[in-house]
């Protein structure tokens, strides 16, 4: 018992996270479980989660090299910095969120 | 995020009081320098003047530095006639900077600078604080 309802959040929390990261990629999906995920797999999501952290880290990383470089601003690499750092600590958190998920459904007893 | 953009206008903030230190420094070291011909002008004291501006891509109001202007007030007169800047009656004109009024402002762009490290520190705390609720 305690285990099926374990399964339902799971479920639940499964098909929020992808709203959620669909939502911070830029892409819509089927907004709840049940429909047919045409456009969206769990590979396309975290495809798209690290892409945009990509892109953040590379903006610090650019900064960074700039500053050095003697031509940047000390304010801006610390701006960039900071934002590819929650960018991380979000895609991480949220994977780590639908891993658990995933993990619940796979143990879901039939 | 609205987080996001906070820390964007701190950004603005700091870097508008960091060149507001600049002025100051710069009419700092130019509190003596005087013309470099008898009877020219000294150096005269700069001030920053800011404005609130509108980010049009956040929506926010952000602050940039419309210009540096120059302070009016008269210069004052010394007694100098051995330097080479002096005029016909040995008087050389010196900056119109006053280091005390400098000091002053020194110490309101450090505060305002401040002010600004502290907004995005706590924007920042809040934004952690939000992701920890994920894990």
């Amino acid at each position: 018992m305690a285990n099926s309802i374990g399964a339902l959040d799971a479920l639940s929390a499964y098909g929020r996270a992808r709203g959620v990261a669909d939502g911070m990629t830029g892409k819509i999906g089927p907004s709840s479980i049940g429909d047919a995920p045409a456009s969206t797999d769990f590979g396309d999501l975290v495809t798209g989660a690290v892409g945009q952290v990509g892109d953040a880290l590379a903006k610090a990383e650019n900064a960074s090299l700039a500053q050095v470089a003697g031509k940047g601003d000390l304010i801006d690499v610390a701006t960039a910095i900071g934002a590819a750092e929650t960018a991380l600590d979000t895609m991480v958190a949220v994977r780590d969120r639908v891993v658990n998920a995933y993990n619940d459904i796979m143990r879901l007893q039939i | 995020m609205n987080l996001e953009t906070s820390i964007q206008v701190s950004a603005s903030g700091l870097r508008a009081q960091s060149l507001r230190m600049r002025v100051i420094a710069e009419n700092l070291a130019n509190a003596d320098s005087v013309a470099g011909s008898p009877g020219g002008q000294p150096y005269r004291r700069r001030i920053p003047s800011f404005r609130a501006e509108m980010d049009k891509t956040t929506g926010a109001r952000e602050v940039s530095v419309t210009e540096i202007r120059s302070d009016k007030s008269a210069f004052p007169r010394v007694y100098q006639p051995g330097n080479p800047a002096a005029d016909a009656k040995g008087y050389v004109l010196m900056p119109n900077v006053n280091s005390l009024t400098e000091a002053a402002d020194m110490k309101a762009a450090q505060r305002g600078y401040e002010a600004n490290l502290h907004a995005i520190e706590a924007a920042r705390t809040l934004k952690m604080r939000t992701i920890d609720l994920l894990k």
